[in-house]
């Protein structure tokens, strides 16, 4: 019996190390926001600790495939019943792994994701700059009341923010529910009529759809019809530039 | 002649009873003044006359409805493959019913996948247009979330659990025949939508839209209302059935461990699916009558469709992947020659598995802008459900280690489900946890979350069961080869399909989309080429099922030397199952242990002859 637990243990650590070594790739995209590193950090946390998790199935299954397998179903094996120590072992570890993901990276990354008690914003409550998001279908539109500007349909038809800038966004929806999301930034919160939704971002760099395409404003709750064409151009840009934005938005 | 006399009385009743509706709808309404026709109210009340009067006319007015006015009752005699077209009250008829009925259910749904594959090789529209994709979309996902609860639930837990538990039939017999009955005119309301606009909202019918919507969406609420009502009459029957039937000495203690996933699950759909029947009853109230129930301006809100809908929607997968864990570690354990690894604690995951699922729903509802205090205690509860669905792990872990591993079909299946759920659970953490899930919530991370984890998991114990009960159910063996090629082409298209489909997710690909930005163009060929090979591999197990239910060779009583009850009976069993109810001495599952006996059967009655007769 010894023989298999270590030669199963062998396993599970060979596939583990090639487990983490695909999970050190970089396979995110565009990261543009403080908080979407944070994103990052906890998916790979995570990863890495159900990657040990999966492989130990995977060694085991696999291993015992190889070496338990039988001719017939003339011999029967023997007869362990598993009424001993090992499930409540088992059963110790396995809830103390549940636990620890609950309390960390579970609750203590939500802790730091609503700061403000309303919505989303990693920490971040305050706002330099508020925008008023509308989602009807199947477009958007953003109002920012500070400017006096209003971008829609007609006009612009992109979203443009400025970087290092703390953006409050309030979501709104005119007909179904849409959601307002930005993978670059890693949020997204439900606009839904008749409530008011809140989201905070900082973006930290700067960067364009063309640059990567996760810098877009996506519906992500089906809403009919042109529902997969419910999107946006994001630009980040410089603070100056935003400026010089405004104001070619406000002569037109 | 039979069968067709059967099912044409069906629906020639059924049609009655629709245009009786329909017009007695016309008359009210003309009478207080308004237009004899609205499309949302005549379809409405013509559809319940029309599904009474098909109910009635498939036979159930004979061996059901005569009794309500103090007349005899009969049954429609039907000899050979006709008596599956009658109301037949024997669940293994029944049993066999459900599972060719939603075998193909699933291929059509699978090949709507296809059509979606094919349309998501490349960016931009191909061939379908956006409100063609959302409505194969919509269409593939609800056939599929019907086969995922019913396939199971009503195949094989229909066929194989009054066997295993050593009782002749279910408790309500005929109960049992009408929640089989009631399928069809939900199969056919639902293949009917893309001729009333599509369905435009895909299976969770959010409102608004779901509200605003084409009248497709009306008979889609019709289809689940009728659907969920046979989960519940199913429930209703398995509980009783468990709780009465059981041979003497098959004790809880001795109830196999598939008859325990079949109690669990049958206690989630009678508890839970009112959720669902309500949510979207709801919504047809707001359609025909204007109710407001989600309309904000006149003070509804669509956030109570979403917790009503998850309510039910999220103990639904356990509805689903019970039955499929207890399959497994059904076949796992037979094929081992061992018994089953920590039998109490598996039995207690699956208590626990009942216990938490109605109290994770809203982890659906991250994103809504539901109250930010509600995260916490929603992630806190579904992370904790990783806890008994540990035990299951253990136990099939358990049993497997040093056994005697006789790998048939079947038993490949079960382990690929334990496998395939590692997978599948651990992705489930992302979804549970509130940072990662805002990203994650509609992407394709969450598409290839719950395909690993339903087709992963209980599909996979769908066919196991499949190859499993195939030579107790016809009579006959299938064929051993093909049923390995099949597996493996499954397995092996299943995993590279899904698997690869999480990583457009965290790039940023949303789910239910007929075109996405073009950078994620490359990933999506190569998952579309997976899905084709995928969906390739069921071409060998339908052939494989059908020649050898016609040319299989007759199969023995017990091909497997399992020690369950259902197969110390013959194939075909009987109709009566046992000539006298057995007698249950110690654990199903002693193998390996001298001496050890499950049960003492009586001899066998003849049983009925092979598929095609006895050769």
């Amino acid at each position: 019996m010894a023989r298999h637990i270590v030669n199963i243990v062998v396993i599970w650590v060979i596939l583990t190390v090639l487990g983490a070594l695909v999970l050190t790739l970089n396979f995110f995209p565009a990261t543009g926001a403080e908080f979407a590193k944070d994103f990052n950090g906890i998916f790979r946390l995570l990863a890495f600790m159900g990657l040990p998790v999966v492989t130990f199935v995977f060694a085991w299954v696999g291993y015992s495939f190889f070496a338990f397998r039988a001719r017939s179903g003339e011999d029967e094996g023997p007869a362990f019943w598993g009424r001993n120590w090992v499930p409540i072992v088992w059963l110790a570890v396995t809830a103390a792994l549940a636990i620890t993901v609950m309390i960390y990276p579970g609750l203590t990354g939500l802790a730091k994701l609503q700061a403000d008690p309303r919505g989303y914003g990693w920490g971040e409550t305050g706002a330099d700059l508020v925008v008023k998001v509308t989602g009807f279908r199947w477009s958007w539109s953003f109002e920012y009341p500070q400017q006096g500007i209003t971008v829609n349909a007609v006009q612009g038809r992109e979203l443009v923010l400025p970087v290092d800038a703390t953006v409050r966004f309030e979501v709104n929806s005119t007909d179904v529910v849409h959601s307002f999301w930005i993978p670059a930034f890693r949020m997204k919160i439900d606009a839904i009529p008749g409530r008011t939704t809140y989201m905070v971002v900082r973006p930290v760099v700067t960067g364009s759809f063309d640059d990567d395409q996760a810098f877009r404003v996506q519906c992500a709750e089906l809403c009919g019809l042109d529902h997969a064409k419910m999107w946006l151009p994001v630009r980040v840009v410089e603070r100056e530039e935003f400026e010089a934005w405004v104001q070619q938005m406000k002569a037109q | 002649m039979y069968a067709l006399i059967s099912i044409a009385s069906g629906v020639a009743s059924g049609l009655i009873g629709f245009y009786l509706g329909i017009g007695l709808t016309a008359l009210v309404r003309v009478a207080f003044g308004h237009s004899p026709w609205d499309a949302q109210i005549s379809i409405t009340v013509g559809y319940i006359f029309g599904l009474v009067g098909w109910l009635m006319g498939i036979g159930m007015w004979g061996a059901w409805g005569r009794e309500w006015f103090g007349l005899p009752t009969y049954a429609r005699k039907a000899p050979g493959w006709q008596r599956y077209f009658v109301f037949n009250t024997d669940h293994k008829v029944i049993g066999i019913q459900y599972l060719v009925t939603f075998v193909v259910v699933f291929l059509l749904a699978g090949l709507l996948a296809m059509l979606m594959r094919a349309e998501l090789a490349q960016a931009g529209n191909q061939f379908l247009t956006n409100d063609q994709y959302n409505a194969i979309m919509g269409l593939h996902g609800i056939l599929m979330v019907a086969v995922a609860v019913a396939a199971v639930i009503g195949g094989i837990g229909n066929y194989a659990v009054p066997l295993m538990i050593g009782a002749q039939d279910m408790a309500f017999p005929r109960l049992n025949a009408l929640t089989y009955w009631l399928n069809p005119p939900v199969a056919l309301l639902l293949l009917l939508t893309p001729a009333l606009g599509g369905l435009e909202t895909g299976w969770t019918a959010y409102p608004p839209l779901s509200v605003l919507t084409e009248n497709a969406q009306l008979l889609f609420n019709l289809a689940i209302i009728t659907f969920g009502l046979t989960s519940i009459l199913g429930g209703l029957n398995f509980i009783a059935t468990i709780i009465y039937l059981r041979a003497p000495g098959m004790t809880w203690g001795r109830l196999p461990i598939f008859v325990w996933s079949m109690f669990v699950a049958a206690w989630l759909a009678l508890l839970f699916t009112q959720g669902f029947a309500a949510a979207l009853l709801m919504v047809l109230l707001d359609r025909a009558l204007g109710m407001s129930f989600f309309n904000a301006q006149n003070g509804g809100d669509p956030l109570l469709y979403q917790h009503v809908f998850w309510f039910y929607s999220h103990p639904a997968v356990y509805i689903m992947v019970v039955p499929g864990f207890g399959l497994a570690l059904e076949l796992i354990t037979h094929f081992s020659r061992k018994p089953l690894f920590a039998y109490k604690y598996a039995v207690g995951g699956l208590l626990g598995i009942l216990g938490l699922s109605g109290l994770v729903w809203a982890h659906h509802m991250f994103t809504s802008g539901m109250p930010n205090y509600l995260h916490g205690p929603f992630l806190v509860l579904t992370e904790a459900i990783s806890i008994p669905t540990g035990l299951i792990f253990l136990s099939a872990l358990g049993t497997i280690f040093m056994g005697k591993l006789w790998l048939k079909t079947p038993m490949l299946f079960a382990l690929a489900v334990i496998f395939n759920f590692a997978l599948g659970g651990i992705t489930g953490i992302f979804l549970a946890d509130v940072p990662t899930d805002i990203h994650f919530q509609d992407t394709y991370f969450v598409v290839a979350h719950f395909h690993y984890t339903i087709v992963g998991g209980e599909i996979f114990a769908l066919f196991g069961a499949i190859y499993y009960y195939f030579p107790k159910m016809t009579g006959r063996m299938y064929n051993e080869t093909l049923g390995r090629l099949h597996f493996w082409w499954m397995f092996l298209g299943f995993n590279a399909t899904f698997f690869l489909m999480h990583w457009p997710g965290i790039l940023g690909m949303n789910r239910r989309i007929a075109d996405y930005p073009s950078s994620l163009e490359g990933i999506n060929l190569i998952i579309s080429l997976a899905a084709f090979a995928l969906g390739a591999s069921f071409l060998v197990f339908v052939f494989n099922m059908i020649y050898s239910w016609v040319r299989g060779p007759v199969a023995e009583a017990n091909p497997w030397r399992a020690r369950t009850l259902e197969w110390q009976t013959s194939s075909p069993p009987p109709v009566e199952n046992f000539p006298a109810p057995p007698v249950v001495r110690g654990h199903p599952y002693e193998y390996g242990v001298p001496g050890s006996v499950h049960a003492i059967v009586p001899t066998p009655l003849p049983g009925g002859a092979p598929a095609g007769g006895a050769k």
